[in-house]
């Protein structure tokens, strides 16, 4: 596994797919609690300073019908100097929009909406520089076409907001990173103990029973589910040893009096003359045991094979395949049948030579037998290296389609097929054997005649 | 040959005692593991043939333990079990063959001759050519020649030569060449090995007055001058 392939192994972790989604979840509540407290706050500042304007402007509008314009004048430059500190402003301008008295400098440029509140900017000396102030204020006239305007220094509250505005991004992207980094982390650690027991996996599969996958010193949900299947397995392997000891006792006492049986027969078969009847007798008695023999042999390796409990180890596919041609070359040659190979050279699977050898034997012995003289039969092993196709064809009479899921099944022999010798478990055989090393048994019309394929 | 027969199934050592005394040989039998390698150890054993499953001493024990004791004599396991691995393990352990029950006497007695004869064929070995009458085969050229004339072997024809010359004077049965030249250790149930010998029988026996290359009834192939 290369780095960029581990780091996008990563991102197809769940943990690391969940970290994203509570990530961006926390980041979407993040954002909305911060607006609601930034709405909370506006209101309240905004309410209050507006309150404090409308105050102050109906304060000033009660002095203008008592006062005179001098007073007035005088009345607002004294507040003006008063409330500077404090951040409130007032202006009042003749006709001509020129000051007459507040802490203004000029009315600030008219917009068009004629609205009483508005809002404009005013520089404000700030140490050695000035600043733009954001300023909230009421307009009203006054008599003689003098106007005024009352209002509040809200820069601080823009800085407030911008400050949240600031401080809810960074959360956000905080939320988000530290999301991230800790769906990473845990992808990192899932992956690596996930790939730990996909090996231990392969290994079981490849039959060897007794590997167990790691458990960490953790109650978590995976160290929990691997003891679990831990148990299963510990299960499995007892029953599939049990299985091969029922096959070996079984295979014991099968064997053991079939070869009591040949060797009296053969005992007394030595004290008879070559040809008398009791001889014949007795030859037909060992020739029965020795095909009792091929069917047991063939019954125990198919058994054997789907136990599974079968010693595996690197095997040449490609020389293998064309081993077994050429030993029946000379057998298809005689009857005039074409035996063609084509062998695609380096594919090599993890397997049992003899039982694929067997298997590749039987399936050319089915062929021969089944072929015409002067028919035709082809091997070929294709595809790569490490999942490479063997395929047996010839132009027999074939088996119909509906007919070549059952032949699979043990001991069947189709009528067409009632004359030819054999044991009828070649066939079954061969599906253990492809079970066993993880391939695919195909059945095909090779029109005419029967395709078989074994897709490793 | 002295030969030491561990069995425990009465029937089987009975008849393979009496075919064994009859073919010639001293004969010998224990009925369990300890009893075989007691025997085995302090007599003169020249082969030994161990059944798989014995009592008191399993017979793969009793063979890993005449090797670590040195004992090099050679030894035919026996079994009664599946097949596949067991041969294997049967090997591993120190066995020199494996028989799978029931087996042929023929079969039996063809291996114990090869067993004991190993290294010791009818042909002439020098170092690397195999000859038998006016037969040669030399593994370093891969050239055969009969009579001084040369003859045209395939790879297999030619290794399965070299097996035959290698047992010269020897019966040799079909499973024995399949498993000595294919490494096969299972029954094609055609005749295949047949079709093969009579190939190799063609090419070097048809030009030829004196046939080299045998069949033995009822057991399998033998390569040898006759008599």
């Amino acid at each position: 596994m290369g780095p960029d392939q581990r780091f996008l192994g990563i991102l197809d972790t769940s943990p690391f797919r969940i970290a994203i989604v509570y990530s961006i979840a926390f980041a979407c509540g993040a954002a909305a609690l911060l607006g609601a407290v930034d709405f909370a706050v506006s209101r309240v500042v905004d309410g209050s300073t507006d309150n404090l304007i409308e105050a102050e402007v109906q304060g000033l509008r009660e002095q203008m019908l008592v006062l005179s314009r001098s007073d007035f004048i005088e009345l607002v430059e004294q507040r003006s100097q008063d409330q500077d500190v404090r951040g409130a402003v007032y202006l009042m301008v003749d006709p001509q929009l020129r000051p007459v008295a507040g802490n203004v400098p000029a009315w600030p440029k008219d917009d068009a909406s004629g609205s009483k509140w508005f809002m404009f900017k005013v520089s404000v000396p700030f140490g050695d520089e000035t600043r733009e102030h954001e300023m909230r204020a009421q307009r009203f006239p006054l008599p003689g076409n003098y106007r005024m305007l009352v209002g509040h220094d809200v820069q601080e509250r823009q800085d407030v907001k911008s400050l949240m505005m600031r401080g809810l991004i960074t959360a956000v992207l905080l939320t988000l990173l530290l999301g991230l980094g800790g769906g990473f982390w845990m992808g990192r650690r899932i992956l690596a103990q996930a790939g730990a027991i996909s090996a231990v996996a392969t290994q079981i599969m490849r039959g060897d029973l007794s590997q167990r996958l790691p458990v960490r010193n953790a109650d978590d949900e995976i160290n929990t589910l691997a003891r679990e299947i831990n148990t299963m397995l510990d299960k499995i392997e007892q029953l599939t040893l049990g299985m091969r000891t029922v096959l070996d006792s079984a295979a014991h006492d099968l064997r053991t009096p079939l070869n009591r049986l040949q060797a009296t027969a053969e005992g007394a078969m030595s004290t008879l003359a070559l040809g008398s009847p009791e001889r014949r007798v007795l030859e037909r008695v060992t020739s029965e045991v020795d095909h009792m023999r091929s069917t047991l042999d063939a019954l125990l390796r198919i058994a054997l094979a789907e136990t599974g409990t079968v010693a595996r180890e690197p095997v040449d596919l490609s020389e293998l395949v064309g081993s077994v041609v050429e030993l029946y070359a000379p057998v298809s040659e005689e009857r005039g049948i074409v035996l063609e190979s084509s062998v695609a050279a380096g594919a090599h699977v993890q397997g049992n030579r003899q039982l694929l050898a067997q298997a590749l034997a039987n399936l050319i012995d089915n062929a021969i037998k089944f072929t015409p003289d002067g028919g035709r039969i082809r091997v070929a092993l294709r595809g790569s290296a490490s999942t490479p196709e063997v395929t047996v064809e010839d132009n027999g009479p074939g088996i119909p389609a509906d007919k070549r899921e059952i032949v699979l099944g043990r001991r069947v022999r189709l009528d067409e097929a009632r004359n030819v010798p054999g044991s009828g478990l070649g066939l079954s055989l061969v599906a253990a054997v492809t079970k066993l090393h993880g391939a695919r048994l195909v059945l095909d019309d090779a029109a005419p005649g029967l395709k078989v394929s074994m897709k490793f | 040959m002295h030969i030491l027969i561990v069995e425990d199934d009465e029937v089987a050592r009975d008849s393979l005692a009496r075919a064994l005394r009859e073919a010639g040989h001293t004969v010998d039998v224990a009925s369990n593991g300890l009893d075989g390698l007691q025997m085995a150890s302090s007599m003169g054993v020249d082969l030994a043939i161990v059944d798989r499953m014995l009592p008191k001493l399993d017979g793969l024990a009793l063979v890993q333990s005449l090797r670590a004791t040195g004992r090099k004599m050679p030894v035919l396991i026996l079994s009664a079990l599946g097949d596949v691995d067991d041969r294997i393990t049967g090997l591993r352990a120190g066995g020199d063959d494996y028989l799978t029950k029931p087996y042929h006497m023929a079969e039996l007695l063809a291996r114990i001759e090869a067993l004991s004869r190993r290294g010791d064929s009818g042909a002439t070995e020098t170092n690397t050519k195999l000859k038998l009458a006016d037969l040669e085969l030399d593994r370093m050229t891969r050239r055969v020649t009969r009579n001084g004339k040369k003859i045209e072997l395939t790879a297999r024809e030619f290794q399965l030569l070299e097996f035959m010359m290698r047992h010269s004077g020897q019966v040799v049965t079909r499973t024995m060449l399949l498993e000595g030249v294919w490494d096969y250790h299972f029954d094609p149930q055609t005749n295949v090995i047949d079709v093969h010998i009579s190939r190799l029988r063609q090419a070097i026996d048809k030009d030829f007055d004196k046939p080299l290359l045998h069949t033995v009834r009822g057991a399998g192939y033998s390569l040898r001058e006759d008599e």
